[in-house]
């Protein structure tokens, strides 16, 4: 397990990553759990559409219908759970990878093996896309799986789909981490301005249908990439895809750049 | 063709923002040489070892190893070289044995056996994880890791300062077999009598700028010497003046002192066996001592 950088930091996950996983799981049950005593209860769409319609669409994504499967699971665990925990894992792999490092000390007993920082950077990453993977594909898994147990029955196509997207969202906030981490070395900031601007792209996703003024800049949220195009019923959307992976690419190109032109823990 | 100075700095020179760390620092060191590279606290010797190493980048001038550029082409410098950080930081949860799995698959070797043998000589127990180490042992962890790998270069900052008198003993040996199949070294400390003991040459740095370069036994040869004498009859401090290199002259009543270099000793001698002595003693003071008299209290006289 220690053969290289990338293994290296999958091991340093090898509690902390099976744990995430028991979490989502345990997450996917408790809605599971909770199917059987709402789809019964056509008061829960009332109840949506009783909200304010600013409070529906940042919560509930517009146009869900929370009497079956797919558009509770929709609302409760896709609109705004699962995204927490994805984005708190990548997003805490994506500052430590460089910046944890230099903050524990670590980063110089590391660099001072035959091992460039192109590398370092690059096989951290890996592991951030192996780890967010993981937690995406147990969160997916658990979904068809422990749906099928409570009668929640689920497309397995579509719910992979949703994953892609889901897995791909952590990924973009987590390369800004990584960019942040690699060019600033500094754990606060690297942390700090990939959630704020998370919450951002939450806010312009969900308020856009009904602000003027927010609607243009509605398509550059990732989250607008991530679930705009309603994947659960839709499946992939390669457009979204490609516009998240090229984000990704440019934002860990940026590390790289970053990371090879500055002092190492001066 | 190929340049195979071990370490070669050329007018090396690092800025942070305003502050100078380091200015305009020449230095080569040779083939097998145990370099002693000594300077108070916060006078650029880490800065220099951190250039060198690609950890930080100059402002200007070159750090070359082997040739190599210590910034450019880091990963082929960091193949030759074992390093020691002034403050070796290791990873809490890894052991020992995974430090050194890890370290060692990184540079593509199995150095397990070579590194057992070292920590066996050091006194270090591979199987606990660093955070359960003392200062001490996780120095000593950074040095099995450092030479393990049997590197033509060691750089060393302040790699004795959390070990004790019998393992800093154990260390030199060490150093000594590494110098024996012509390995060189860079070895930083704040005090001389740590580096005396192992250096060929010495390096002072102060302020950011090397003051001297000297080979350990021409400081040797300047080393005073603590000269004493009480003549029967009233002696003053002018039947001794003038004599070159003597220093801290002082008569008090019948009693001579003053600081000599060997250089110096025969002519002070003379004077004084010319008089009728009562009592005499010449004792030679610690290298440190002589050390400070010339490069000492903040002289910035050779910079």
């Amino acid at each position: 397990m220690l053969a290289n950088v990338f293994l290296k930091t999958l091991h340093d996950q090898r509690r902390s990553l099976p744990a995430w996983i028991i979490a989502v799981a345990l997450l996917v049950a408790t809605y599971v759990a909770l199917w059987p005593s709402i789809k019964g209860q056509p008061s829960m769409n009332e109840f949506l559409a009783q909200m304010p319609e600013a409070f529906r669409s940042l919560f509930a994504t517009s146009g869900a219908d929370m009497s079956t499967p797919v558009g509770y699971i929709q609302i409760e665990l896709m609109s705004f759970m699962a995204p927490i925990v994805v984005l708190i894992y990548t997003i805490g792999a994506g500052s430590g990878a460089v910046a944890g490092e230099e903050d524990r000390h670590t980063m110089e007993m590391l660099l001072a093996n035959p091992v460039g920082r192109t590398a370092v950077v690059l096989e951290k990453f890996a592991a951030m896309v192996v780890g967010s993977a993981l937690i995406a594909v147990f969160t997916g898994a658990s979904l068809v799986l422990e749906g099928a147990l409570a009668d929640m029955s689920l497309p397995a196509g579509n719910v992979a789909a949703a994953m892609v997207h889901l897995c791909l969202l952590g990924l973009v906030f987590g390369s800004l981490a990584l960019a942040l981490s690699a060019w600033t070395g500094r754990t606060g900031i690297s942390k700090g301005v990939p959630a704020a601007a998370a919450i951002v792209g939450y806010i312009v996703n969900g308020l856009a249908p009904l602000v003027d003024w927010l609607k243009p800049s509605q398509k550059i949220s990732p989250f607008y990439q991530y679930i705009g195009h309603d994947p659960l019923r839709a499946g992939l959307s390669w457009g979204s895809i490609g516009i998240a992976a090229a984000t990704v690419a440019v934002l860990v190109g940026a590390a790289v750049v970053g990371f090879r032109r500055r002092d190492v823990g001066a | 063709m190929a340049e195979e100075v071990p370490v070669r700095l050329e007018g090396l020179t690092k800025r942070f923002g305003g502050t100078t760390a380091l200015d305009g620092v020449s230095l080569s060191i040779g083939a097998g040489e145990v370099f002693g590279y000594l300077g108070p606290n916060g006078a650029g010797k880490t800065t220099t070892i951190r250039l060198l190493m690609g950890m930080l980048r100059p402002t200007a001038g070159r750090a070359q190893v082997f040739g190599l550029d210590g910034w450019d082409r880091a990963v082929e410098v960091h193949r030759l070289v074992g390093y020691v950080p002034g403050e070796p930081v290791l990873y809490d949860r890894l052991t020992g044995h995974q430090h050194v799995r890890y370290f060692s698959r990184l540079r593509g070797r199995d150095d397990a056996a070579r590194a057992a043998a070292l920590a066996g000589r050091l006194e270090l127990d591979l199987a606990r994880p660093a955070k359960a180490l003392s200062r001490g042992n996780r120095q000593k962890l950074a040095v099995v890791l450092a030479l393990m790998s049997e590197p033509r270069l060691l750089i060393l900052d302040e790699p004795t300062s959390g070990l004790d008198p019998l393992v800093q003993q154990v260390f030199q040996t060490l150093l000594r077999e590494h110098t024996g199949r012509g390995g060189t070294v860079l070895f930083s400390s704040h005090v001389l009598g740590e580096v005396q003991r192992v250096a060929d040459r010495i390096g002072v740095v102060r302020r950011g700028r090397l003051i001297a370069v000297e080979r350990l036994q021409e400081l040797s040869a300047k080393s005073l010497h603590r000269v004493r004498a009480t003549f029967t009859d009233d002696v003053s401090a002018a039947d001794f003046g003038g004599i070159a290199g003597v220093r801290d002259l002082a008569v008090n009543d019948h009693t001579l002192t003053c600081s000599a270099p060997q250089t110096s000793l025969d002519a002070l001698l003379k004077r004084v066996s010319s008089r009728s002595v009562d009592d005499f003693e010449c004792a030679e003071a610690e290298l440190e001592e002589t050390f400070l008299t010339y490069y000492g209290t903040g002289a910035d006289h050779a910079g």
